[in-house]
């Protein structure tokens, strides 16, 4: 147990002597909530006012972005440069090194909520969750089914070129096609059956909604979809992860 | 003494080609093995089967009693491993670095205060790994594999790229832990180093190993001694033909004899000398060093391709 403590604790530390990524994944979002608010800032979408509908869907990107790019490619990283290879020869086991990793990505992702909802409130007219212990829910559900997906994408990747171009194409389908940026009614029938084939579409519904209208328990398909990817990443994971790129 | 490592007829293919061809050796405790070889040799995929990072294609290897295609676990535990390209996170800190293997081998801290102070890293512990120079850095992950106290350290290529004082310095920490009972299978292209700190060594080349022995006993049995003397008047066709000559090379007035029976062949040297009335100054043997050896073994090819390499530095 205190090789995962100590390994999230110093993992946690050193992303934050990264500054570049401090960057991506703290004021990004910001500067893109900034954005499209100056753009769509007095438009309702579905019901919902820009910062309602548009707050919780970030979270919801930064949930993937943390996933890809905050812990997926970093381990990547550790694979290419021979990180995890120095690991192996260490009583660490996979399992723990995922473990530590999925913590790191989760300390990680809660700053990054606390600086867009406070960005939200300050800058806009969010309110707190219309259900709250929901919300924290869908949220707490998704990142367990998108850490562990994050971590097999990158495992399935030879190098940390492939890793990177796998992510960043993920990512770039997903805000556009997912309702995070564009609202998805706007978009061709075609497109939408698309949409519907990304975890990020699942994600973004279901928080928008314990956001806005509903508990969890009604939007049963979302969770449903969540735990299917779940349960089917964590289980490849473990069984995908290499060592080393050989 | 008891025998840590075991290794009988050890193969390794890649996609069907060996890299590892029927290696056997045996190291015994507390003692420094050499392996020494060119690049791609097979020295570092023999290590890793040792390890157990690699699995092997045939042959038996026993370490510390447990095979290492089986047990790496617990394996795991007893060896402390360096690797050729060491490499930890650039921005962790040699502080954290220690603190995070002391977890992973569940180390007391005051374990790690004493391999701090071994080791002289008290004025680098704030340090990040990727500030450190290259000496400073085979030092920091030398202590990570030596933290959990383990009976053998493999150590591969661990004085690459080192400067003669840090190598020199590499030297006295591992002798140190020899002193302690710990048994050090080090790999090396540098044939200074395999000289003078291995207590036994075995030349890989090409997959095999060519000989092993104690550096000394090798020189000794192989054709690496000189006669060298001084002389204006001999004359090299004599020479030659005297018993036991291979070869002979002569610079200026400088000649090096290269025998593979001192004895008889100086006493015939001087023999000749005194019939043809040469003048024969500074006479003395000089022993070959295991870089001879080394070029002897490898054979002709080989050697003039390493020294138009060793002319180019």
């Amino acid at each position: 147990m205190n090789k995962i403590v100590k390994l999230s604790v110093i993992e946690t530390k050193m992303f934050f002597r990264e500054k570049t990524a401090v960057f991506w994944t703290f004021l990004f979002p910001v500067l893109m909530i900034w954005l499209f608010g100056a753009m769509f800032g007095q438009f309702e979408v579905g019901g919902m006012s820009y910062s309602n509908a548009y707050i919780p869907s970030w979270i919801a990107v930064n949930i993937m972005t943390t996933a890809f790019f905050g812990i997926g490619m970093v381990l990547a990283g550790y694979r290419e440069k021979g990180i995890l290879r120095r690991y192996q020869a260490t009583p660490v086991r996979p399992w723990m090194i995922l473990a530590a990793q999925t913590v790191q990505g989760t300390v990680i992702f809660a700053f990054s909520v606390f600086v867009i909802v406070a960005f939200g409130f300050i800058k806009f007219d969010l309110h707190l969750p219309e259900y709250l212990g929901s919300t924290i829910l869908a949220i707490l559900l998704s990142l367990a089914a998108f850490f562990p997906f994050g971590l097999l994408l990158n495992s399935l990747a030879k190098s940390v070129r492939t890793a990177s171009a796998i992510s960043s194409l993920a990512l770039n389908v997903m805000i556009f096609l997912s309702g995070a940026t564009f609202p998805l009614e706007m978009m061709p029938t075609a497109l939408q059956w698309v949409a519907k084939f990304l975890p990020l579409y699942y994600v973004i519904h279901l928080t928008r909604h314990t956001w806005n209208f509903s508990p969890i328990w009604e939007n049963g398909l979302d969770v449903a979809v969540l735990v299917f990817v779940g349960v089917v990443s964590i289980a490849l994971s473990s069984k995908f992860f290499r060592w080393s790129g050989q | 003494m008891a025998e840590v490592i075991a290794v009988e007829g050890l193969i390794k293919r890649y996609d069907g080609i060996e890299a590892v061809k029927e290696i056997s050796f045996a190291v015994k405790k507390g003692e420094i093995f050499g392996m020494i070889g060119p690049n791609g040799a097979g020295k570092t995929t023999t290590i890793e089967i040792l390890e157990g990072l690699r699995k092997r294609s045939e042959g038996e290897v026993r370490v510390l009693g447990l095979d290492p295609g089986k047990d790496q676990y617990k394996l795991n535990r007893k060896i402390g491993v360096q690797f050729q390209a060491t490499t930890i996170q650039e921005l962790m800190k040699v502080k954290e670095a220690l603190s995070l293997f002391a977890s992973f081998y569940s180390v007391a801290s005051v374990e790690v205060e004493k391999v701090i102070h071994d080791l002289h890293l008290e004025e680098k512990l704030e340090t990040y790994f990727k500030d450190l120079s290259g000496g400073w850095k085979q030092r920091v992950t030398l202590a990570l594999s030596v933290l959990h106290g383990p009976e053998i350290v493999f150590l591969d290529e661990p004085s690459m790229g080192l400067d003669p004082q840090a190598r020199r310095e590499l030297w006295d920490v591992i002798r140190s832990l020899q002193e302690k009972g710990t048994t050090i299978l080090v790999t090396t292209h540098y044939m200074e180093e395999a000289e003078k700190l291995c207590d036994r060594v075995a030349m890989i080349y090409d997959g095999r190993i060519e000989t092993l022995g104690k550096p000394n006993e090798l020189l000794e049995e192989l054709a690496t001694n000189y006669l060298v003397f001084e002389s204006r008047d001999a004359v090299g066709d004599v020479l030659r033909n005297l018993p036991g000559v291979a070869s002979v090379e002569q610079e200026g007035e400088v000649v090096r004899i290269l025998t593979e029976h001192l004895q008889t062949t100086a006493c015939h040297l001087f023999k000749e000398a005194e019939e043809r009335e040469w003048e024969i100054r500074a006479f003395r043997f000089e022993r070959g060093t295991l870089e001879d050896l080394f070029v002897h073994l490898s054979g002709r090819e080989e050697a003039l391709r390493l020294r138009a390499a060793h002319d180019l530095i």
